[in-house]
């Protein structure tokens, strides 16, 4: 009897519980336009600057919303985008950050996870401290460049993303 | 001693004359016309905006000459199966250089096609070719529209904003 007591309280524990798990997660997440904006703005950039580059726009769950193989650039490039890109995403941070850690740590588990790649050139989309997505450059000679014209892309739409 | 140093150069001179000419034969580069990413880029807005118009959330590729992708878009609440569906159907339809609806029909009376084991092919319509008179320059697809000819629809409206300038 005394255990029927306990099992009925832990029910309503249980349940308790479950109204609070029940609320769903609400987030904000990237469009298509804003992501478009984005890429065509970096690929913009780096040309002006001389520089032939592709460009990749990943969401939340990393899913490719946007990828941009720009004029007379080298095969490489979209996938590097790619990469760069989702290594921004997994680790919230610039791809370049993770390329100085794996230099410090050139056996970092991270390393040897599919799609990951220590190089400079991406970096995270955030609201607020809610990383919503990344973007990645390839194609310009030296990674701070490829940065530069991934920021130039966030830039363009930084009044958006809030 | 004269007559054959003349005939030396003499034989020489032949010699690299045919080399030249069979030279500049070989030496020609093949001249071609390519999609460009702006180009691209407008023909999957007008591809995902026509089936958006409809009431369709779709993904869009447009893949150039080598199957290559130029130009991927996902559509917001567009499905996660139509971004890599949208490029085999373009990759089918650019390798086959038909409609990849096409190519899903020819296939449907011989189920083990040989073509149907090769990456990236999807017998699936939604895909055109791009072309240029008779030369395919790459294709483009579309994915998410409840059916094929729906995405296949949109993938036309996607080449004729750009048609004027295929050529």
């Amino acid at each position: 009897m005394l255990k029927t007591a306990h099992i009925v309280a832990g029910l309503a524990l249980a349940l308790t519980g479950g109204a609070a798990n029940a609320q769903l997660a609400a987030h904000k997440d990237l469009t298509l336009p804003i992501a478009v904006a984005m890429a065509e703005t970096a690929i913009q950039t780096c040309t002006a600057q001389g520089y032939k580059v592709s460009a990749h726009v990943l969401g939340r769950d990393a899913e490719v919303i946007v990828a941009m193989r720009g004029d007379g650039t080298g095969p490489h490039t979209l996938e590097n985008s790619m990469r760069k890109a989702y290594t921004a995403r997994m680790q919230r941070r610039p791809s370049g950050d993770f390329a100085k850690a794996a230099k410090e740590n050139p056996t970092i588990g991270a390393l040897h996870l599919a799609n990951m790649i220590p190089a400079q050139g991406a970096l995270p989309i955030k609201v607020g401290e809610d990383v919503i997505g990344a973007i990645g450059v390839s194609g310009a000679p030296g990674g701070e460049k490829d940065e530069a014209c991934a920021k130039a892309g966030i830039d363009k739409v930084a009044d958006q993303l809030k | 001693m004269f007559k054959l140093g003349y005939r030396a150069v003499g034989l020489s001179l032949v010699s690299a004359l045919a080399c030249l000419a069979a030279g500049s034969a070989n030496a020609q580069v093949l001249a071609h016309k390519d999609i460009s990413l702006a180009m691209a880029t407008t023909m999957a807005m007008t591809a995902i905006e026509s089936c958006k118009g409809q009431g369709y959330n779709v993904s869009v590729h447009v893949i150039g000459r080598e199957g290559q992708v130029i130009l991927g878009l996902r559509n917001d609440l567009a499905g996660p199966a139509t971004y890599e569906n949208s490029m085999k159907k373009a990759y089918t339809a650019r390798t086959f250089r038909t409609p990849s609806g096409k190519f899903a029909e020819n296939v449907k009376g011989n189920p083990t096609a040989g073509a149907l084991f090769l990456a990236n092919i999807v017998p699936a319509q939604g895909a055109l070719p791009i072309t240029i008179a008779d030369d395919v320059i790459g294709a483009i697809g579309v994915s998410g529209a409840p059916g094929g000819d729906k995405d296949e629809a949109c993938a036309k409206a996607g080449i004729d904003k750009v048609s004027a300038d295929l050529k």
